[in-house]
């Protein structure tokens, strides 16, 4: 929404003291956030009405050679517009002169000829989009500066910060603001004794239901000449961002602007009947807007309608048929009211937002209607010459609501702000802006809110709080530290666990990446995974974001060919939520954690003994085995799963050559739910040995698929009493062996808590356990 | 006869062993010169028996006196040879510590892991928990606890993604305040982290994944210094110094009062720069009173019980902290990129 300090001033007793950029500091710290100053129509300070003395054709040229009685002397230019003739009263940009957007007029040669200034269409001044010629003056004699046209500085302010307050989608709104923060006193441009008195309403409103509009107004004119606003009251809509259209369609904006009442004028002689209906539209009705879109509506849209159809939808959009046109000569004015949502669902259901559906939107005040009506009348009188009213006020309104008064504690609002404020200080502040305050009971204020605060903005003392600690100012609270007690907080234990685990990623050299929870369904097709599975979203930002993930790995697999193009090796971890969907209920969101050791060069291996001592080091003492099927995804011979304490938590593989084409690489994934519930294994200290341990050897000779895990496995389970540990020591493929066997060589500890063993009862234990092996289907080396 | 004999044999000594060239050399010299058996001292002191008793003490002294010469001469010697030795080898060791050791460098968090864990951090320590919610929500927790009833023109301010199942994923980390306070009850003390979602186009300053921290006390004495209280201590602990702070009036349906906080510019002092957009002021932080619909709608009686609540946006601390231009690098996944936090 952007403010006129002009129009503000206009609207405060005795204007403004405070320079622009100083007001827009104020109304940030006070009422909404502004988003800049811009300075508009600097040059009106010196552009000058003149009239054209003589103009005539530049050979070789499209433009004139003109001679202009500037009121203090003549001066030649050169003009281009078609329009510049001889008699002509039009605006002349001096040299020296600034206009806005930085384009500065001087003396210069144009086609030959010395130009001093120029002649200025209505689109180079600003007032308009009108750029087929200069601007044509009427009564005025040379060297006047335009009537009603003056430098302006334009205050734009957040359309976001607005959202509460409906007031202050207007000037008058934001005045009372300025008037309430500066220590003025608003004016109100409403004369109500411009409205009819009481006579026969020209014709007669249905209203279905008062709770979609609770209040429509409007009156009858005649005798109405369509044409072009005065060239201030363009200047003053175009400034603000609304384009000036006619002079009836101007006082539309301008009461929208000001009041801020949305209103729309019909063309009295294309409405059929003599009723308007404001009712729900009929499915499949149509209308054609003003945009010249034309809408097939449901039956939750409210629309206005005549004997033969719908002729505006409420509050949003006038129709294009029933619109006032350059032969339009009465109108219906209309001045309504509408309930927020409604307008509000139709706007959106539609896709159509205008500048009236965003005001009732934020719930206007019914009792604006004829407020604007008698505006509305000296408006157009001032625009539209000659127009006069017919018959009486139409006003079809459900009882108006007294806003409920409020009892506001002045103790428990010191409390509220946390710093002490006198009574009297109190109730200035809330009377500037224009509550009605008395002293119910002492310390004790009624509070009545005025109607344009009622309809949604302010109901509860809570409301009234920041009324008062705006207005005192934020800053004058000071910084309190609260008594409270100093107890630990209870511990998120997921939390602290995932923070954890991606210290531990961190130290074994992986570097921690997010990744979008969008997916899309070739990313999950690739995956080898069902679409249908995916929670899907309804209004994706591009198409190729309309899943949410159920693997981390999708990202994982993007990470790792991005990475590739640039580097030749990378480790990279994501920490994330797995989204799967349930019927009927949220979905269930469970944590992983995916990672990727990824190489360029070498066959693979490194990186997947990485993989695992990841896995090992966020699960300690986990187990890899041979998966029993390899996914599509997967290396064939390179699949397996993390067992820990006995559950599968986890896989580990290499991605297939399909997915990754170049270099190879390793992956974990890893369930983290899972993972916490096991928990860490509980650290129990075992008694250092008293006697010393010995170990010895043994080698087994097998065949290449058979694992170490395996061996190590059928070792411990036959090493007998005295077994401690057995570890992997080395394996070897060569001669002697044949190609399709393999030697594994593993370290076997053994120890007797009572005496230290004997080399006789060393190399039995070594028999016993190889003759076992033997027995189990082993072959032995040595 | 015998001192002629002794001054002649350690004159000779030594000047052998300062000649030696190796500790072989010496050792050989060791033992003509002064070995057990058959060395020249050894068959000097034969000659002992035959002097005078009158001259013994002298000559018997001038030979001790001899000797240790001699075997001090030896032992000086190879001293020097084993210290030259120890130095030869120690020189041959001369290494290289400038190259890289062995084994893979540790990897680096996410920046924005960096700044959640440091406000997580600072608000244990000040009695907040830390809780988590989902990012898959419920309209009602999205909105409708908020005190954003549904045609709200507030749900506008938020463009949401909606999802089938009338669900939707949460546009702030809010929601979490609603499980809080059916979880916590009051007295509380509370912050949550999380991902969010805005349904926008992405450029290098718009995001539709980004990340918040939503914070909220609840007590008997709630008020606005005490607010500011907290929003100026996390500041000074993100931000590590005295920082400014000033509230203005800000709308969210589920505060009120409600506010935008600002900080004064820490690049420009409050003087104007482009960072602040020449205001001095940078806006930081929603926060306000919490309403009394939400404490009602969270189970909480607000006639008893006063909240404040804030919401910080990780994703734009990160990048203020360090600078970053973009904000698609944080989600890009690349090394490159993630490699700078280690
Ligand atoms: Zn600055």
């Amino acid at each position: 929404m952007k403010f006129s300090t002009n129009w503000i001033a206009e609207l405060t007793d005795g204007g403004l003291a405070t320079p622009a950029a100083g007001l827009a500091q104020l109304i940030t710290t006070k009422t909404a956030e502004q988003e800049g100053v811009e300075a508009v129509g600097a040059h009106f300070a010196q552009v000058r009405a003149v009239r054209v003395i003589e103009a005539g054709p530049i050979p070789g040229s499209h433009n004139q050679r003109a001679r202009i009685d500037t009121g203090a002397g003549e001066v030649t230019l050169v003009c281009g517009a078609p329009n510049c003739r001889a008699g002509l009263l039009t605006a002349w940009v001096p040299p020296g002169t600034t206009l806005d957007g930085g384009r500065a007029i001087g003396v210069a040669i144009v086609s030959g000829v010395e130009s001093h200034g120029m002649l200025a269409s209505g689109a180079e001044l600003g007032i308009n989009k009108d750029d087929d010629g200069v601007v044509e003056l009427t009564d005025i004699a040379p060297g006047s500066p335009l009537d009603g046209l003056r430098p302006d500085h334009v205050i734009e302010v957040d359309n976001k910060s607005l959202t509460h307050r409906p007031d202050l989608w207007g000037h008058l709104g934001m005045a009372r603001e300025v008037a309430a923060i500066t220590g003025g006193r608003v004016k109100d441009p409403v004369d109500p004794a411009r409205l009819p008195a009481a006579a026969p309403a020209p014709f007669s409103v249905e209203v279905a239901d008062h709770t979609l509009c609770p209040r429509y107004s409007a009156l009858l004119f005649e005798n109405v000449k369509v044409g072009p606003s005065p060239l201030w009251v363009q200047h003053r809509l175009q400034s603000i961002g609304l384009n000036p259209i006619n002079n009836i369609v101007d006082v539309t904006n301008l009461l929208l602007a000001e009041l801020p009442q949305p209103t729309h004028a019909f063309d009295a002689d294309k409405l059929q009947g003599s009723t308007i209906f404001v009712r729900r539209a009929r499915a499949g009705e149509q209308i054609e807007a003003l945009n010249q879109e034309i809408y097939t509506l449901d039956d939750q849209a409210l629309v206005i309608a005549d004997a033969a159809g719908p002729v505006a939808l409420a509050g949003v959009i006038g129709g294009l048929d029933s619109g006032v046109t350059g032969t339009t000569t009465r109108i219906v004015f209309e001045s309504a009211n509408f309930q927020a949502s409604s307008v509000r669902k139709t706007s959106s259901r539609l896709k159509v937002r205008t500048d009236a559906s965003m005001r009732f939107e934020k719930a206007q005040d019914p009792h604006n209607t004829t407020r604007a009506l008698a505006r509305a009348v000296a408006l157009l009188e001032a625009v539209c010459p000659g127009i006069r009213l017919v018959g009486g006020l139409i006003d079809n309104s459900a009882p108006l609501r007294t806003p409920p008064a409020i009892e506001l504690p002045l103790d428990w609002l010191r409390r509220k702000l946390g710093r002490s404020v006198e009574a009297s200080e109190v109730r200035a502040i809330l009377e500037a802006l224009a509550f009605g305050v008395t002293e119910a009971a002492p310390g004790v204020f009624t509070v009545t809110v005025p109607t344009w605060r009622a309809t949604k903005d302010i109901s509860i003392k809570e409301d009234l709080v920041e009324e008062v600690g705006r207005m005192l100012g934020y800053s004058s609270i000071p910084p309190t530290a609260p008594a409270v007690p100093a107890t630990p907080p209870p511990a998120d234990l997921e939390r602290d666990y995932l923070h954890r685990l991606r210290s531990i990623a961190t130290q074994q050299g992986f570097h921690e990446v997010y990744n979008y929870s969008f997916v899309n369904e070739p990313q999950v097709r690739e995956l080898g995974l069902d679409p249908a599975a995916h929670v899907r979203v309804l209004n994706p930002i591009a198409s190729d974001q309309d899943l949410l993930r159920t693997t981390l790995l999708i990202g994982i697999l993007r990470n790792v060919r991005e990475n590739a193009r640039h580097l030749e090796e990378g480790r990279f971890f994501e920490i994330g939520y797995e989204i799967h969907k349930r019927a009927g209920e949220l979905p269930d969101e469970t944590p992983h954690l995916a990672a990727a050791v990824y190489a360029k060069a070498g066959d693979g291996t490194a990186g997947l003994l990485e993989a695992k001592r990841l896995a090992q080091c966020l699960a300690p003492g986990a187990d890899v085995q041979v998966a029993a099927e390899a996914r599509a995804i997967e290396h064939p011979r390179r699949a397996y799963e993390i067992v820990w304490r006995g559950e599968t938590v986890g896989r580990i593989f290499e991605f297939h050559p399909k997915l990754v084409e170049v270099g190879r690489a390793a992956i974990v994934d890893l369930n983290l739910a899972v993972l916490q519930r096991l928990g860490q294994p509980a650290v129990r200290y075992s008694p250092l040995r008293r006697f010393p341990a010995s170990d010895f050897d043994v080698s087994v000779i097998t065949g290449l698929h058979t694992t170490a895990g395996e061996i190590q496995a059928q070792i411990a389970a036959h090493a007998g009493e005295l077994f401690q540990s057995v570890e992997y020591v080395t394996q070897y493929r060569g001669a002697p062996l044949p190609p399709d066997r393999k030697s594994v060589s593993f370290r076997v500890t053994i120890a007797s808590a009572a005496h230290t063993l004997s080399n006789d009862k060393i190399s039995a234990s070594r028999e016993a356990l190889m003759a076992a092996l033997r027995t189990a289907g082993y072959e032995l080396r040595g | 006869m015998m001192e002629s004999q002794l001054a002649e044999l350690k004159a000779s000594a030594l000047a052998r062993i300062a000649a030696a060239a190796s500790a072989a050399e010496l050792e050989v010299i060791r033992v003509e010169v002064a070995g057990r058996k058959g060395s020249q001292l050894t068959e000097l002191s034969k000659g002992m028996g035959k002097v005078p008793p009158v001259d013994k003490g002298r000559i018997g002294k001038l030979f001790n006196e001899t000797k240790t010469a001699i075997e001090s001469a030896l032992d000086a010697r190879q001293a020097a040879f084993a210290d030259a030795a120890l130095n030869a080898r120690l020189d041959a060791e001369w290494f290289d510590l400038t190259v890289p050791p062995p084994g893979v460098r540790p990897g680096a968090l996410h920046p924005i892991t960096i700044i959640q864990k440091e406000i997580e951090d600072l608000f244990t320590s000040m009695g907040f928990t830390v809780l988590s919610g989902p990012e898959v929500e419920t309209e009602f927790n999205n909105f409708d606890a908020l005190n954003i009833p549904p045609d709200h023109p507030a749900r506008d301010m938020q463009d949401t993604f909606w999802l089938e199942g009338g669900h939707l994923l949460r546009t702030h980390t809010s929601p979490v305040q609603v499980r809080g306070m059916q979880r916590l009850g009051p007295p509380l003390r509370m912050i949550a982290p999380g991902r969010v979602f805005r349904n926008e186009e992405v450029d290098p300053s718009h995001e539709h994944t980004f990340y918040q921290l939503e914070g909220m006390m609840v007590d008997r004495e709630v008020s606005v210094a005490y607010l500011i209280y907290y929003m100026k201590t996390l500041l000074q602990g993100i931000f590590k110094r005295e920082v400014t702070v000033r509230l203005r009036p800000g709308y969210f349906p589920f505060v009120e009062p409600g506010f935008e906080l600002d900080i004064q510019c820490l690049l420009c002092g409050g003087k104007g720069c482009p960072v602040c957009k020449q205001s001095g002021w940078v806006e930081l932080l929603p926060c306000g009173l919490v309403h009394p619909n939400v404490l009602r709608l969270g189970g909480i009686d607000p006639e008893q019980w006063n909240g404040f609540a804030f919401g910080l946006g990780l994703t734009r601390l990160a990048m203020m902290r360090y600078a970053i231009d973009d904000i698609r690098h944080l989600q890009g996944g690349d090394l490159r990129f993630l490699r700078q936090f280690a």
